[in-house]
């Protein structure tokens, strides 16, 4: 009666090898973990997928 | 009527004066309970476990929709594939006599093995041109979806059962069981999207741990849908295991640590893996002990322990806990955020209990879906 509907939602967290910055955006069908992704914004090098998680909204 | 002075004492009363009418009000209804109580607690208990039923016959409904949807949508299909899918969800699987519990391994790994063969064989039936990270996706939903209409089947039938013959008892076992087993379906139906996706699930935080340490060495198949790859750490020789990524398998580590050792001399195994959390216990929590820590049926466990003891080799486990639906739905950030501290604890094991020049197996267990190597 009082149970609230959970959404998942899906992130990708990208990380740049040359100066470690990271960037979680919402995860894009095709995001494969270890699977080269955008450019850095701070050096333009590509980045690597990190981890792809969910986190739950209530 | 006036309320206000009611007399207690001559209404429940069990003296020469109290009214005999009133004494039956509550007399009655004891009278009603010894005789009927069990059929009242039927009704009761059968309205809370027809809830129960409801959702479940809902989750398979939904779960066999969106199977045939994903393959209409994904798979170029010659023949509309509903009356095939109809047929794999009632397919049923005898397990070996164990009244001889001699060989009753290699029997239930053989029946078990067939059964997948077979639907991987018939799936690409389907569509030939399937490939296999689809194919393996493709499976994992048809064995959601059977598992989904056999729990609802199974216990359908139980409550069907004890309807039929008016047995209160017969229901108390369906009783208890249901919020677990309600626990099991709610997480095999939440795991759709994340299958459907390719998205890791928490089972696959072994994959994703060696499938990372991997990523720069050469690899090869080492059995189906395996991956073997070779290393170096501070003068040990690593042989790092995991199931092919990214399709959704978990492979068959047992067959590849019976190939590696063959070919080498092993002086100790490290096996990481998703584990069940005790209630109480916190998420994404990492443990280490020694043994084989691999799920399933247990045929894989099995095999690992026979060849570990044949050749003395010491089986370690580093383990993250986690709850049914972690498992098996899309990856929590705690999870995916101990990746890095159980590759330390890894090379720290490696460290702890094996010398230089010496060689170690590290298998990731677990469904490999969404993450390569």
């Amino acid at each position: 009666m009082f149970s609230k509907k959970k959404i998942t939602l899906a992130y990708t967290v990208e990380k740049c090898s040359k100066c470690k910055m990271t960037k979680k955006r919402k995860f894009a069908e095709g995001d494969v973990l270890f699977s080269e992704s955008s450019k850095c914004n701070s050096c333009g090098e590509l980045t690597m997928i990190e981890k792809i998680f969910g986190e739950t909204l209530e | 009527m006036d309320f206000t002075n009611l007399d207690f004492d001559q209404l429940f009363g069990m003296k020469d004066d109290t009214n005999p009418l009133m004494m039956l009000v509550w007399i009655l209804p004891i009278i009603l309970f010894v005789f009927y109580g069990q059929r009242i607690q039927l009704y009761v208990t059968s309205s809370e476990l027809k809830k129960g039923i409801k959702k479940l016959d809902s989750f398979r409904e939904e779960s066999r929709d969106e199977l045939i949807e994903y393959l209409k949508k994904n798979m170029k299909l010659d023949v509309d594939p509903v009356k095939k899918i109809e047929q794999f969800l009632d397919y049923f699987t005898i397990m070996p006599v164990d009244m001889d519990p001699n060989g009753i391994v290699d029997k239930v790994q053989h029946t078990v093995r067939a059964r997948e063969d077979y639907t991987r064989e018939h799936l690409k039936s389907l569509s030939p041109q399937i490939s296999d990270f689809e194919l393996s996706k493709v499976q994992t939903l048809l064995e959601i979806a059977s598992s989904l209409q056999m729990i609802y089947k199974i216990i359908n039938h139980m409550f069907l059962t004890a309807k039929k013959q008016n047995n209160y008892p017969l229901i108390l076992p369906l009783q208890m069981i249901l919020p677990f087993i309600m626990e099991q379906a709610v997480a095999m139906k939440d795991a759709i999207p994340a299958f459907k996706s390719g998205q890791p699930v928490g089972d696959g935080i072994g994959p994703m741990v060696v499938g990372k340490m991997m990523l720069e060495c050469p690899k090869e198949i080492v059995s189906f849908q395996t991956v073997l790859a070779k290393t170096d750490f501070e003068d040990r020789t690593l042989f790092l295991l995991k199931a092919e990524g990214p399709g959704s398998t978990v492979g068959r580590p047992a067959d590849a640590l019976d190939v590696i050792t063959s070919d080498s001399k092993i002086d100790a195994i490290i096996m990481i893996d998703a584990a069940l959390k005790m209630e109480g216990e916190d998420s994404a929590s990492i443990a280490r002990g020694f043994g084989a820590a691999i799920g399933g049926i247990g045929t894989e466990r099995f095999s690992i322990e026979a060849i570990a003891t044949s050749k003395k080799i010491p089986v370690f486990s580093i383990v993250v806990k986690q709850s049914v639906s972690e498992a098996i739905t899309l990856m929590t950030k705690e999870i995916a955020d101990t990746a890095d501290d159980v590759s330390a604890q890894v090379y720290e094991m490696i460290q702890e209990n094996t010398l230089q020049g010496q060689s170690v197996v590290i298998i990731g267990v677990g469904n490999t879906a969404g993450v390569p190597q």
